[in-house]
């Protein structure tokens, strides 16, 4: 589903005359197959956020190919990458990134409007997405008036609405309380079960991760690890005095 | 993104911040209402000075001799049928013409001889139209109804010199008494026709020029010729001596009352200046030698379109201010909604989508200050036309002549206007939505890199 191959990624940054080449990723090779939950985890800096922006186009890599679905995306343009996304892609981001000004309704609905899809089956799709998802009630509500639970699942349903094949989502449980946060994981295991989506998910909290059918660490912009999810956390506890940081355990630390 | 979509994307971000928006569309349809009220006193001047001061016959009549001779070799007189195929011309407010009566016909008012030196037939409804002007009196309206030249009473000595003038109008509403002479069995007869003077022509726009004629409708030239039995009452040269059989003889050589008149003088009016040219190309077409002294007016014309064109310019300057405001305020609400921006492109938002959501709210902007603008002009422009008036007569003590009109908007105007300013609101909102849509995803998500 998702190839990466030799993917390396560097920053310019600093003034002109002055630029400062900071590597980021090097030579990423990475596969995720159809209907995987892949989690990424590493520590802070460590390029798993990077690696995400890569697979969701928002930034292109210096050097190596990204496939998805087996179609090259490396060098889509912004319009193309644009499409692709909205064909292939729900987006799960960490602090929610609903639209304030629009209703619950009008998140979830946005990317059936931006497809172009109008009328009763915009209407259909939408409420019945949302009485999936536990939140036909507050369609009327802005996100300043939910919870944080509440938006969150907002932002789910509206990562889902066009039922696309693979959602990336980046420290999905990050503002959530751990009652919220089993709640999503629970959907987002359902959902893959039910309906085979891909999920690539950014974290560094153990719960998330083991949900994973694989995990994926990640350390100074190398993949260091690729197993499932049991055998990483056991390299962590390995590594942990090395790395002096628990930060599996911790939990509050974020990227 | 469907078009409706659009359209509420546009008005939920126009809600967000409403007196921001009303500044913008005031900003927009004041310099929208200054083009039109300035160019429409462009337009009124002309309208008015050309209209009403060299508007008048001189300039709208065109002159008609004769059929053009290479397409009309038989006969290049003007008959009943031309006149209606003038009449049918797009634009021609009237036709006119002179027909010459064939007899003086001696005519006498409370016994006293009038001293005229022609009687003409003509149209009067036509002449109406055409603005036949009138010192006194009023144009006939009913049958047995005619006009008297301004200068009837004047007689010229044996050198040409006239005499003092007497004032025609003391004639007015008398009966005038026409006698007109026919033959019968070889016997000059007199007839009389009885009228009443309904109106006396204008003076003579030229001094040396007198109008000494006697003007009467169509159906008096039906009573003359139904007395003489001949077209235009004319009366055939008689030789002393002449027997009655010559005379039957001569009388039969005339053409007969009723039948194809042929007319002169005739004058097509044109319904407006702007028309004479169009009307002059028609009748050159169709082959009726012509001749128009609007032909000559072009340099005023030409001067008024390089009037108005400075009018419209200096007005588009005020537009362009006004789209100050307008990227502005397109820069700020794309500033404002860069977070709402960079969701939607993170999702999958084209940004030939998001370009079009923020041009089209530029172009809303644009047509409310056009609509706004226009109505308003439309309110100054009536305003200024009842108003100056008064005001010119209160404090200038000079009186504005009747239809003069300060301010004119014609629809077109108003419709370069509204292009103009939907134009420039579009310009000045072209380089916001373009950097809404080079906004950066990850910037507006505030997300590490």
């Amino acid at each position: 589903m998702i190839e990466l191959a030799n993917v390396s990624h560097q920053f310019i940054i600093g003034k002109k005359g002055k630029e400062r080449v900071v590597p980021v990723l090097h030579d990423i090779d990475l596969k995720v197959a159809k209907g995987e939950i892949v989690a990424i985890v590493g520590r802070s800096g460590s390029g798993k956020s990077t690696l995400l922006n890569l697979m969701s186009g928002y930034i292109r890599p210096s050097a190596g190919e990204i496939k998805i679905g087996g179609r090259d995306v490396t060098k889509l343009s912004e319009g193309e990458w644009a499409d692709f996304r909205l064909a292939n892609y729900g987006f799960i981001f960490q602090s929610f990134q609903l639209i304030g000004s629009m209703t619950a309704y009008e998140n979830v609905e946005l990317p059936l409007v931006l497809k172009g899809i109008t009328g009763a089956e915009r209407k259909q799709r939408v409420m019945r997405l949302m009485e999936q998802i536990g939140i036909a009630e507050y369609g009327g509500h802005y996100p300043s008036e939910l919870s944080g639970g509440q938006q969150q699942r907002v932002s789910v349903a509206r990562s889902l609405i066009l039922e696309p094949p693979i959602v990336l989502a980046d420290e999905p449980s990050g503002s959530l309380d751990s009652e919220n946060e089993k709640t999503l994981l629970t959907m987002i295991q359902q959902l893959n079960h039910e309906m085979g989506i891909t999920f690539v998910i950014i974290t560094h909290d153990e719960q998330v991760a083991s949900i994973a059918h694989r995990a994926i660490r990640l350390q100074d912009g190398k993949l260091v690890h690729q197993s499932d999810y049991r055998q990483v956390a056991a390299h962590d506890e390995q590594h942990r005095s090395v790395a002096g940081v628990d930060y599996i355990r911790q939990g509050g630390e974020r990227e | 993104m469907k078009l409706g979509d659009q359209f509420r994307f546009v008005r939920q971000n126009m809600k967000k911040n409403k007196t921001r928006l009303f500044m913008t569309v005031l900003a927009t349809a004041m310099g929208c209402a200054f083009l039109i009220v300035l160019a429409s006193v462009g337009f009124g001047l002309q309208q008015s000075i050309v209209d009403n001061i060299v508007g008048d016959r001189l300039v709208t009549g065109i002159d008609i001799y004769s059929k053009d001779p290479s397409k009309f070799k038989e006969d290049t007189n003007l008959y009943d049928a031309d006149i209606k195929d003038l009449q049918a011309i797009p634009n021609v407010k009237a036709v006119t013409y002179r027909n010459f009566i064939g007899q003086w016909m001696e005519p006498t008012i409370d016994g006293e001889p009038v001293t005229g030196d022609r009687t003409f037939q003509v149209d009067f409804q036509a002449e109406e139209r055409a603005g036949f002007s009138l010192s006194a009196g009023r144009m006939p309206q009913k049958n047995n109804e005619v006009i008297l030249g301004y200068n009837i009473r004047q007689q010229r000595d044996d050198q040409g010199v006239p005499s003092e003038y007497k004032d025609a109008s003391e004639w007015l509403n008398k009966t005038i008494v026409l006698n007109v002479g026919y033959y019968e069995n070889g016997v000059l007869k007199k007839k009389p026709i009885e009228a009443v003077v309904a109106g006396i022509s204008a003076k003579p726009t030229k001094e040396w020029k007198m109008d000494q004629a006697l003007y009467v409708g169509v159906d008096l030239l039906g009573q003359v010729e139904s007395i003489t039995g001949t077209q235009r009452g004319e009366l055939p040269y008689v030789e002393e001596g002449s027997t009655p059989e010559q005379i039957e003889e001569l009388l039969k050589q005339l053409p007969a009352p009723g039948g194809d008149r042929n007319y002169i003088e005739v004058q097509v009016i044109a319904g407006h200046a702007n028309d004479v040219k169009g009307i002059s190309e028609v009748l050159r077409e169709k082959g009726y030698f012509n001749h128009s002294i609007a032909d000559e007016l072009k340099q005023v014309n030409l001067m008024f379109l390089i009037m108005k064109i400075g009018l419209i310019f200096v007005g588009t300057i005020a537009v362009i201010i006004a789209s100050i405001g307008i990227f502005n305020t397109m820069t700020m609400a794309v500033t404002e909604r860069a977070q709402d921006i960079g969701i939607m492109k993170a999702i999958g938002a084209h940004p030939s989508v998001i370009r079009k959501i923020f041009l089209l709210e530029s172009a809303l902007i644009g047509i409310m200050g056009a609509v706004i603008g226009t109505i308003v002009s439309y309110g100054i422009s009536f305003a200024v036309n009842a108003g100056l008036p008064v005001l010119i007569q209160t404090f200038m003590e000079e009186k504005v002549p009747d239809g003069f009109l300060f301010s004119v908007i014609p629809p077109y105007l108003t419709a370069l206007a509204c292009a103009i300013a939907l134009g420039v609101a579009m310009l000045s909102g072209y380089r916001p939505a373009l950097r809404a849509t080079r906004i950066d995803v990850l910037r507006a998500l505030r997300r590490d890199v």
